[in-house]
């Protein structure tokens, strides 16, 4: 029982209890307060994966900044909790519950039951060094991958143009 | 003794002299500085009953906050409402576990000589890890904002949480330029850099500027105080707090303060190293100690200048300036300082 | 931890906690009404498939996985901007963003 094991345990115990509370929950301020919990979780795991640069990145871009936009857009609608009136939806409601715990229960079965997969060790230039990753992601990321590296920034640059046109007011 | 435990301990003997030096002493003491500063540059007196010079205001001020009454509005949401100030707080305070405050402290025990390095938590992230905790700052902020049911707590919530955000993208992009040169996200990195080269406030002069700037913007410190204004916003985000909750911001902002002062000086101004001295042993690390202590001292000095000097931004103007102004230079500043690390490799 | 020691922890156990979260968020995603939730629970379910393949990165000491992982969450970013805007814009229409009752395509 190391500390790598206890911390996993935390963390994914964190990452699970929050993200059923954000499922149960009704407030959209409130699930969105327990998802950033749940990807705090997320973070550690990450960090628990060799893969620290993601983790901050995780928490910098998605809790810190994705889901305050999610806050502010529940704030600027000021949206209620979601109606207590089920009526029209209980066949869909157990239908889903159905399918949801059928096809969950039976990946998440297959995937304890086939334990740990039989993955070939990756080739010579990606490989994570000892100590410190961030280094050969730059170099990777502006050689071998520039031109999805590329693409991505123009894609913010679409999302950022679209973003505001879609949510501009229009005077008549 | 296992290196395992003594790095534990070593970790824990270096956050209780942090937080003691900081949370006991340094903040206390903030709070009458800036009170005496306001005072000098007014030309008045400025407290000084309590105690010699007044020097125990700041006790005054905290037997204050723990008697008042706490007040929580009618139809605030009880739990989001108290969790607010925790969620500005914390990060604030833990900001300082990245920053380097000295050179490497050795320490005989039991024969061994192990090389305490004066950094509590040396992660190779380094400075994103600060950036992260900001980010979780602006949910304390928006939530008080939000939670407080009130018209100007929500306001100033909003104003606030959008003018860090802001500003976070000129801060981080000129930061981007030293980790550049130094070749590392790590800060005893960069002060390292700083120690064999120049300071480099010299050759990146305009992103130490913007940088600094946006430091200001980051704690909410005038001139960029527009939603805690009193003129404009009552208190802002902070309007229907009271007592122990509200003393909770106000530590959380003077935290602040603190962390973006060091954070500046060891970025730019060489951290806790002098140009032309080598800081070995117990008396180097006792005098690095002491000349980071002064430099970030300097620049709290500055922070609490400005702050009784200028007048305080327009949100309007300020927002134009977050994102016309700074982000086009400090993006100006990045190809500056990409050329330069090019031209000298190569 | 760095990369090249083998894992303390199995990998069956960081897959089995990604297929969880993936399935708590397919479950939001079916059963709520709030447009804004059904949302939150997809992004649950982009981070859930991030954790996968950081683990099979770590298993493969492939940096390649941490530069997907990058690229998800920095095309997350874009996917949720422009999908707020698009509710903000649905709510300025309906006055509301219960999915039931946006059914103007219903036959």
């Amino acid at each position: 029982m190391n500390t790598e094991t206890i911390v996993f345990a935390l963390a994914s115990a964190l990452a699970i209890v929050f993200s059923l509370v954000m499922l149960f929950q009704r407030k959209p301020v409130k699930s969105v307060l327990s998802l950033v919990v749940t990807f705090f979780g997320l973070a550690i795991l990450s960090v628990l994966l060799a893969a620290p640069f993601i983790a901050a990145l995780q928490v910098i871009v998605y809790a810190g900044a994705i889901l305050v936009l999610f806050l502010f857009v529940i704030m600027l609608l000021n949206l209620e909790q979601e109606a207590a009136d089920k009526e029209t939806r209980k066949i869909h409601f157990y239908l889903g519950i159905l399918a949801v715990l059928g096809l969950g229960g039976l990946v998440t079965g297959l995937t304890l039951r086939a334990g740990n997969p039989p993955v070939p060790v990756g080739n010579g230039p990606f490989l994570i060094p000892a100590k410190d990753e961030i280094p050969l992601l730059g170099k990777v990321l502006f050689t071998d991958y520039l031109l999805a590296f590329e693409a991505l920034s123009v894609l913010l640059l679409l999302a950022a143009v679209g973003a505001l046109i879609l949510s501009k007011r229009r005077f008549e | 003794m296992s290196p395992e435990l003594f790095n534990v301990a070593a970790a824990g003997a270096k956050i209780a002299f942090v937080w003691g030096v900081v949370l006991a002493a340094l903040l206390p003491m903030l709070i009458w500085a800036e009170r005496r500063v306001a005072a000098f540059i007014q030309d008045r007196p400025g407290p000084n009953r309590v105690g010699p010079l007044g020097l125990f205001q700041s006790l005054a001020d905290a037997i204050k906050f723990f008697m008042k009454e706490d007040v929580t509005p009618t139809y605030a949401d009880r739990f989001l409402f108290n969790l607010a100030p925790w969620i500005t707080l914390v990060p604030a305070i833990t900001t300082f576990a990245i920053i380097p405050f000295g050179s490497s402290l050795p320490v005989t025990l039991g024969g061994q000589t192990y090389d305490v390095p004066l950094i509590i938590a040396d992660v190779n992230v380094g400075v994103l890890y600060m950036f992260a905790l900001t980010s979780i700052g602006i949910y304390g902020i928006v939530l008080a904002g939000y939670t407080s049911n009130d018209k100007f707590s929500l306001l100033g919530g909003i104003r606030s949480s959008a003018q860090i955000i802001s500003y976070e993208l000129a801060m981080g992009i000129s930061a981007i330029g030293v980790f550049m040169t130094a070749g590392s996200l790590r800060l005893p990195e960069v002060v390292a850099y700083q120690q064999q080269h120049i300071w480099n406030v010299v050759p990146q002069i305009l992103g130490a500027v913007i940088f600094i700037i946006s430091a200001f913007a980051e704690t909410n410190r005038l001139p960029f105080d527009l939603p805690e204004a009193e003129a404009e916003l009552v208190a802002g985000y902070h309007t229907e707090y009271s007592a122990f909750k509200f003393a909770m911001f106000f530590m959380g902002e003077y935290a602040n303060m603190v962390a973006a002062s060091a954070l500046i000086v060891t970025l730019y101004f060489g951290g806790w190293s002098l140009p032309g001295i080598a800081f070995t042993g117990v008396a180097g690390a006792l005098l690095s100690i002491a000349v980071f202590a002064a430099k970030t001292g300097l620049f709290i000095f500055i922070f609490l200048w400005v702050r009784w000097t200028l007048p305080r931004f327009r949100y309007d103007q300020l927002m134009d300036l977050g994102w016309k102004v700074f982000l086009p230079l400090s993006v100006l500043n990045l190809l500056y300082v990409a050329i330069l690390v090019a031209a000298g490799k190569a | 931890m760095n990369a090249v020691e083998p894992m303390a922890v199995a990998p069956a156990a960081y897959l089995t906690v990604g297929t969880l979260l993936f399935f708590i968020g397919m479950a939001g995603a079916l059963l709520k009404r709030n447009a804004l939730s059904i949302f939150l629970s997809i992004e649950l379910m982009m981070n859930a498939a991030n954790l996968l393949l950081l683990t099979y990165a770590r298993m493969r000491g492939d940096i390649s996985g941490q530069v997907i992982v990058f690229f998800v969450i920095a095309i997350a970013a874009a996917e949720a901007s422009i999908g707020l805007a698009m509710f903000v814009a649905l709510f300025r229409a309906r006055s509301t963003v219960d999915v039931d009752k946006i059914n103007l395509l219903k036959w």
